[in-house]
């Protein structure tokens, strides 16, 4: 059975890009959310494999999002998302509990890197 | 492999350790009969233990490579006791030093047996008892006197970082060299120990900050983090990837090990006992190695790093996994012996500026000056390269200095000034460069004389009234322009701020100019820290690639019609809340000039100035190596080089501060 992944990003763009290299290596995209509150609520619905989430997200962002979904799960493999210039932002989500971090632009050879060792933990 | 053929290699080495064992002992067994009044053992027994243990674990691993069994297990016996006398610092009593004598006279037995193909012979079942039931009652003596201390150079202590049961120390903040570590009474995690974590994340990788942070995660799952050095709390671009963690667990090593490899982009990682390191490392060891040598290095290696960007191409276009893992692994590989060579050119500005002194004492003589000079940041490394191609205009600014910039004696009283001019050469690390700067606090750039002989010679339109620092530099930088009144013998016509400038601009760096006038003027020249390979991104125009140093770059945005504005006659584009002025590459590279909307913007800075460059594509970020060219005599130095792409394809590296 494949993996399941809830994708978090506001950008439409990004979720495509992102569903597809997830897609491509066998990953079945279960759920998309646009906004912090809705990843918190897909989570606990869909209660996927991985989770790959934005930083900056309206109606509640990546990180404070991360720390709602690790509250109800501290397992939850939360794989943040994020554009150049975020690493303080980065280390904060890592510290709220998320497992590992892309960078953007992605490379999809480093997405399924993350990926694997995110599943693997 | 034949092993016979090693066997008697085995035998000199063992014997040269079973002889440092026997000279070690010798030394405990000294303090072992004058400790006892302070009960702690002193510098030179705790020496000998860590000798003693480095000498069997050595034993221990040859044995096991040769397949000497009962080699292996007597020194893994005799280094298990010795690490917990080792950790519990305490005096070796009589008792201890008669047994490890009599471990060592058994040991170099086995090693001549095993050698002489006896490596069956049984090791004696009652000197394996009292090796471990000696190793067992120091380790529960250990456990159960309260505290125990052990020193981990420059770690700092992090409270924070503590668990519940083992609460901030209350006495206030630890010294910076020493971690005080309560040893807890529970008799279940007597098992636990502190183990020191040497981690080097990729040179590649990117966030290092962020990085650190999940090794850190990793590593709270198996135990309590005692420390980081440096402190992982700060996020910082200028951090390394170079880390060191202090765990307290009760996990094998090679857990620990397997625990920071799992975080990812991790390059290097070591797991020592807390003070394994200290005898170590009072001994710096050196090799004299030719400069020839390393370049030669330095030139493979850079080749490597032009194959390394073709095997990732390779490797992905292939879309097979198991071929991208092991070119990622041999990339990664590969940044890592780049880093090293690197590192091993690096030299301190010290070895060119210890020079200076005497030559600024001769020009001021000769000047009939006086000269106060002093030098800052001798300790600060360059490339060695770079080094030597700097000395040349070093030596220009100082001479300038002293030439034009100081005043004589009495214009300096007169002025209010003491009689002697100060002159400064300072070096400072920023970022990825080295910024090299000479200070003097003499009458400065007269910027009226500048412009008007610049107007004179129709260098400036003739109704420009004033010249910022930026336009100064310019000028001043412009060949064959002099500002001298008088041709001197110490700095020729004036001429040489030009020449000085083209040296460091081929050398990939910038110059700046800050000047008051009766105050002093300081030029500052902005190094790259190495010049063989750097950072840079991949930029099209028209149909060409082109290389922009990273170190210039500090973002790039896609071009946006609607902030284009013009500003009293200059194109120029607001991004955010500043105007930057806009430079189109096509223009200035002699192509035609289009107005597609999919363009880039590199907002890049030379040395203080920033300006946004427009190009067509950006194509990536990567390393090349630099092979530098001479410019064509008269023409705009618009390249400060060339590089061989992965394709193999040749690219001119942009001279960013030329643009500005």
């Amino acid at each position: 059975m494949s993996r399941t992944v809830l994708i978090c990003d506001d950008a439409i763009f990004m979720r495509t890009m992102v569903g597809d290299i997830l897609q491509q290596a066998g990953f079945e995209i279960v759920g998309e959310a646009e906004t912090g509150v809705q990843a918190v609520e897909k989570y606990r619905q869909l209660q996927p494999d991985l989770v790959t989430m934005d930083i900056v997200m309206p109606d509640m962002g990546g990180i404070d999002a991360v720390r709602e979904i690790t509250k109800g799960d501290p397992a939850a493999r939360i794989l943040m998302c994020s554009a150049m210039g975020q690493q303080a932002l980065v280390v904060e989500a890592i510290q709220a509990g998320a497992k590992d971090f892309v960078v953007k632009p992605f490379q999809p050879s480093r997405v399924l890197e993350a990926v694997q060792r995110v599943l693997a933990a | 492999m034949d092993i016979a053929r090693y066997a008697e290699l085995f035998r000199t080495e063992a014997r040269e350790h079973l002889a440092g064992i026997d000279e070690s002992l010798a030394v405990l067994a000294d303090g072992g009969a004058n400790a006892g009044a302070n009960g702690s053992a002193n510098g030179s027994q705790s020496d000998a233990i860590d000798a003693l243990f480095r000498a069997t674990h050595t034993i221990k691993g040859m044995a096991g490579a040769m397949g000497y069994a009962s080699v292996e297990q007597l020194a893994h016996a005799y280094e298990t006791l010795l690490a917990a006398v080792r950790e519990a610092a305490m005096p070796a009593d009589s008792t201890l030093v008669t047994l490890c004598y009599e471990a060592a006279d058994a040991l170099a037995q086995h090693v001549d047996d095993a050698v002489d193909g006896n490596a069956d012979r049984p090791v004696s079942s009652s000197l394996l008892e009292r090796l471990a039931s000696m190793a067992d009652s120091i380790d529960s003596d250990r456990v159960h006197r309260t505290t125990a201390t052990w020193r981990v150079p420059t770690m700092h202590a992090v409270n924070a970082e503590c668990g519940d049961d083992e609460p901030p120390d209350p006495d206030g903040p630890v010294p910076a060299t020493t971690i005080e570590w309560v040893v807890p009474h529970d008799a279940s995690r007597s098992a636990r120990r502190g183990r020191v974590i040497v981690v080097a994340l990729a040179p590649d990788a990117p966030l290092k900050s962020v990085r650190a942070q999940i090794v850190l995660a990793r590593l709270e799952a198996l135990g309590t983090v005692q420390g980081t050095e440096p402190p992982l709390q700060a996020v910082s671009d200028l951090f390394d990837g170079e880390f060191t963690i202090v765990l307290e667990t009760s996990a094998d090593d090679d857990v620990i090990a397997a625990a920071v490899q799992s975080a990812g982009d991790v390059a290097r990682v070591v797991v020592r006992d807390p003070v394994a390191r200290r005898a170590t490392k009072d001994v710096l060891r050196n090799v004299r190695i030719d400069l020839k040598r390393l370049d030669a290095l330095l030139d493979l290696v850079g080749e490597l790093v032009i194959t390394r960007d073709r095997l990732i191409a390779v490797a992905e276009a292939s879309g097979d996994r198991t071929v991208m893992a092991t070119a990622q692994e041999t990339s990664r590989l590969i940044s890592s012996l780049q880093e090293q060579i690197l590192q091993a050119r690096m030299v301190p500005v010290g070895q060119v500026f210890d020079r200076f002194p005497r030559l600024v004492r001769d020009v001021a003589r000769d000047l009939g000056k006086q000269v106060s000079f002093t030098m800052e940041g001798r300790d600060i490394a360059l490339d060695r390269s770079m080094l030597d191609a700097i000395g040349d205009p070093i030596v220009h600014l100082l001479r300038n200095a002293m030439d034009h910039g100081i005043e004589s004696g009495e214009q300096r009283v007169a002025a209010g000034k003491p009689e002697a001019g100060r002159l400064v050469l300072r070096a400072v690390r920023d970022r990825a460069a080295i910024v090299i700067a000479v200070e003097d606090d003499g009458r400065g750039i007269d910027r009226a004389r500048v412009l008007a002989r610049a107007i004179d010679e129709g260098r400036v339109d003739r109704h420009v009234s004033g010249l910022s620092d930026d336009d100064l530099i310019k000028l001043l930088a412009q060949p064959g322009f002099s500002t001298a009144e008088s041709v001197t013998a110490v700095s020729g016509r004036g001429v040489g701020i030009d020449v000085v400038a083209n040296r460091v601009r081929a050398l990939g760096g910038s110059m700046d100019i800050e000047t008051v006038p009766g105050r002093g003027t300081v030029f500052s020249l902005r190094l790259p820290v190495t010049l063989a390979i750097v950072r840079a991104l991949l930029v099209q125009v028209a149909d060409r690639t082109y290389a922009v140093p990273s170190a210039h770059v500090m973002e790039a945005v896609e071009f946006d019609e609607a902030a284009r504005l013009t500003l009293r006659g200059r194109e120029a584009v607001s991004l955010r809340d500043e105007v930057l002025p806009l430079v189109r590459l096509r223009r200035v590279f002699g192509e035609p000039v289009t107005d597609d909307v999919d363009a880039q913007l590199l907002v890049v800075d030379a040395g203080g100035r920033r300006f946004a460059c427009k190009v067509d594509a950006l194509l990536g970020q990567q390393d090349i190596v630099v092979k530098a060219f001479d410019s064509v005599v008269g023409a705009e130095a618009l390249f400060s080089g060339a590089t061989i792409l992965g394709d193999g394809s040749p690219a001119l590296i942009v001279d960013v501060g030329s643009l500005a």
